[in-house]
């Protein structure tokens, strides 16, 4: 028995020994790879910014074997740039042929190369990508989908707006996602936007609401204030909270009836509206729902109180009939103040 | 202030290539450029070579663009050299603080390295 462990205990020695080379050896491999890949970019770093401002003619042409790491810095590169130099940067990738190389792997039957592909599409800013990005929003895998709609972000593709509206709203991407490639199409998805204002589907009009909010301008303040009145109730929040944020004067008397909402929540949307755009004449309103209403709302309006009309919230202050929510408020515009 | 013709730029971002992308296209304007990887180091060289214009990142580790901007302006050395910050938060909060710190102009990230050039250029035939 004796010697059979002893054989055992150098078994699992030199088995221990053999796996701690492995380890080392495969190490000092990846820090060689790494090291040839460093030297490699330095040595296309010229090319690749001389490519991004468009005078790369003369220069002599990276081989092959260069190619997908000039790949890689352009890509990195296209992250930080716009207008010509990115345009320069998607041409060279649709030249090259990475680019229907990336919209062949998003049929790929492995999903992590299509959520690579789908990945890789957005950073080379080719807007032949645009059609095939905007199917991969229907794909199986959400990583797909997610890469798909943060692509298509990117690429400021206006025709994406609608399918990333429904995907937002059926959960097939996470909402962060969502909305960053929303916000990242930019003043170019307000036409398409501005369409769903009107959309039959409340959570449609939801999203819209919120997003013009986001982007639009004094243009979207009628459709908005149209909203203040709909059927539901996260609409015409969104609705309101969209009103304050584009500074809609107009919108004034439409958010102080908005005020009498029978739901909390869009009261207190219209009390931080009505505090954003600096209605005076709600005044009065607003004290009597910082005294009486339920907790966020009572809170909205002592803090839309403080910037519509911060002297009458302190000499209200002094009353304590006029409860916490004023006091707080008052607290604050004082420590400000 | 630099005294040799060829107008001095100081470029400070961590993104390594940021850095060489304004590098280059300021080089290529025909400007000498020093780069500064940190806010420390961005302040640092600014004090010692007295940079005609400074191009800064406003989230930049150790001392951020706000920072950095202000504290040129609290020197005597630095106080007249124009900052233009390089920024992702272009919230109207974010831009008023930059002012406030006393940058003279701001470009959004991504940014376009031609209008930087041309920024860069307007501020300088200014002086």
């Amino acid at each position: 028995v004796i010697q059979t462990l002893s054989w055992s205990a150098v078994g699992l020695f030199v088995l221990g020994v053999f796996f701690v080379c492995l380890l080392a050896a495969r190490r000092l491999h990846l820090a060689r790879r790494e090291q040839r890949r460093r030297e490699a970019e330095e040595r296309l770093r010229p090319f690749a910014l001389a490519l991004v401002e468009g005078v790369a003619d003369g220069l002599a042409k990276p081989g092959r074997r260069d190619r997908p790491i000039l790949a890689g810095l352009l890509e990195r590169y296209a992250r930080h740039v716009r207008g010509s130099p990115r345009e320069r940067i998607a041409d060279f990738f649709e030249r090259a042929g990475e680019v229907e190389r990336e919209i062949r792997a998003l049929s790929g039957v492995r999903a992590w190369r299509r959520a690579t592909a789908a990945y890789l599409l957005g950073a080379m800013g080719s807007h032949l990508a645009e059609r095939p990005l905007r199917a991969a929003l229907g794909d199986p895998n959400r990583d797909v989908r997610a890469a798909a709609a943060r692509s298509l972000g990117r690429l400021g593709a206006a025709g994406a707006v609608r399918p990333l509206v429904y995907s937002l709203i059926r959960g097939d991407i996470p909402r962060t996602v969502a909305a960053e490639a929303l916000l990242g199409i930019g003043p170019a998805a307000l036409v398409p936007l501005r369409g769903l204002l009107v959309h039959p589907e409340a959570e449609v009009k939801t999203v819209a609401a919120e997003l013009v909010g986001l982007l639009g301008d004094a243009a979207d303040a009628a459709a908005l204030h149209d909203l203040l009145t709909d059927t539901s109730a996260e609409v015409r929040a969104k609705a309101a909270r969209a009103l304050g944020r584009l500074g809609a004067q107009e919108a004034a008397a439409g958010l102080r009836v908005a005020l009498d909402d029978r739901i909390p929540f869009v009261r207190a949307a219209a009390a931080n509206a009505i505090g954003m755009i600096g209605d005076h004449d709600a005044g009065e309103r607003l004290l009597a729902l910082a005294r009486e209403d339920r907790f966020e709302a009572a809170q909205a309006a002592a803090r839309a109180l403080a910037c519509v009309d911060g002297t009458a919230l302190l000499a209200a202050a002094r009353d304590p009939a006029n409860g916490q929510h004023v006091a707080e408020a008052a607290s604050v515009l004082e420590v400000r103040s | 202030m630099n005294e040799s013709s060829t107008p001095l730029v100081l470029v400070a971002d961590d993104d390594a290539d940021i850095l060489a992308l304004v590098k280059f296209r300021l080089e290529r304007a025909g400007y000498a450029v020093l780069a500064a990887s940190d806010g420390e180091e961005a302040l640092r060289l600014a004090t010692e070579q007295s940079p005609d214009l400074a191009v800064l990142d406003v989230m930049m580790p150790k001392l951020d663009g706000y920072e950095v901007t202000s504290r040129l302006r609290q020197r005597e050395e630095t106080r007249d050299v124009p900052v233009i910050l390089l920024t992702a938060r272009v919230q109207e909060a974010d831009v008023a603080r930059g002012f406030e710190a006393g940058a003279d102009d701001y470009v959004k990230k991504p940014f376009s390295p031609q209008e930087l050039g041309a920024r860069v250029q307007a501020i300088l035939g200014r002086r």
